[in-house]
């Protein structure tokens, strides 16, 4: 019986590459593809994948969001997130959030089939970095990670979290009522609730909560008008 | 018709959609690889293609400064960029630079076949998401 996998990634030609990679390998099929954590949930659900392939920056509902509603819904499933950094807050978030695998997107070609086969072997599949960070919280306070960040904003739901980054993207409260199938002003008690939890004033302070929080992801453009020559971008 | 391409991302999954989006046309080849902006120019003068997929944001040489050096090094090449940055300033900084076309990387499998056909008969193509886009074309 075939290893049923589902990609998540907001990028079509993204999931052409993964399903190329993932299709070479004998006895698995991508059984189904979404382009945000929205629609992987929708298509989880139906289609009851063996492993879940999610990318953290996707639009109206994120991979680390995804991948803890997915698991609520049901504790099985095998969820691997893909990553354009392994900073130590995005480990934590991404093992927090429940994921058994956690790719950087620029080794996906290297390291994804390995992840899976981790996956299918009841393992789990880390970058050095994650493991790293992992075996430092052990050896400092026995079974738990690290911790040294500064103390955490109030904790928002489930729910707060994903108007939060459906406001950051830029939606008013009547376009996330429509997204997420509420009434508007169900919509505005929540964005005043975060505003209050959070002690913000302006939607660009929601924007850069959600930048830190890995809520959404940007990727900055190189320096403009430099002179010709090799520069790191 | 036979175009011959060469890929350039830094990042290998995006390079193999790419591949398999191009390679779905008849007569189109991708002829190579590349990671970066350095290892583009020695590509491109190597294997002398008729359009380079470029992408922005690469380590050590960019796609902006990787497309300047292009045009002196290779004048016939056509370049188009397929880039993350939905954006009219970038979109206006990669023509000054010297390419042909620019595509959004979320719209690449929609725009990508015709782009590419565009550019290498030397006819423009760009195409953004962003609402002030249209100033531009």
């Amino acid at each position: 019986m075939k290893l049923r996998i589902l990609l998540a990634d907001d990028h079509e030609i993204v999931r052409r590459g993964l399903r190329a990679l993932l299709e070479r390998h004998e006895g698995w099929e991508v059984c189904g593809e979404a382009s945000d954590g929205r629609e992987a949930i929708e298509k989880a659900l139906q289609l009851k994948p063996d492993v879940v392939i999610v990318d953290i920056g996707m639009p109206h509902l994120n991979g680390l969001d995804c991948t803890r509603q997915l698991l609520q819904h049901d504790p099985h499933f095998k969820v691997i997130v893909l990553t354009i950094t392994d900073s130590d807050q995005v480990i934590r978030e991404a093992l927090d959030a429940g994921a058994r695998g956690f790719v950087l997107k620029s080794d996906a070609a290297r390291d994804l089939v390995s992840a899976v086969e981790a996956l299918q072997s009841k393992r789990m599949f880390f970058t050095p970095r994650v493991n790293d960070l992992v075996l430092a919280g052990f050896l400092e306070k026995g079974h738990a990670i690290s911790r040294n960040e500064p103390p955490k904003l109030p904790t928002l739901t489930a729910r707060e979290r994903e108007i939060t980054q459906l406001l950051a993207e830029g939606n008013s409260s009547k376009e996330v009522a429509c997204i997420l199938n509420l009434s508007t002003k169900t919509v505005e008690t929540h964005r005043s609730n975060i505003m209050r939890k959070l002690s913000f004033h302006s939607i660009r302070d929601l924007v850069v909560y959600a930048i830190k929080n890995n809520l959404i992801q940007i990727e900055l453009p190189p320096p403009t008008k430099t002179p010709a020559g090799p520069t790191a971008a | 018709m036979t175009i011959r391409i060469l890929l350039v991302d830094d990042h290998p999954i995006v390079r193999q959609g790419l591949r398999t989006l191009l390679e779905g046309r008849e007569g189109w080849q991708v002829i190579g690889e590349a990671s970066d902006g350095a290892e583009a120019l020695e590509k491109a003068s190597d294997l002398n293609p008729d359009v380079m997929v470029l992408d922005v944001t690469m380590p050590k040489m960019n796609g902006l400064e990787a497309c300047r050096l292009l045009r002196r090094q290779s004048p016939q090449l056509e370049i188009l960029f397929v880039t993350q940055h939905d954006s009219p300033q970038m979109m206006r900084e990669a023509l000054d630079a010297g390419a042909r076309g620019y595509v959004v990387k979320s719209n690449a499998a929609r725009d990508l076949l015709e782009a590419v056909e565009a550019v290498s008969q030397h006819r423009a193509f760009t195409a953004l998401n962003s609402r002030d886009a249209a100033s531009l074309r």
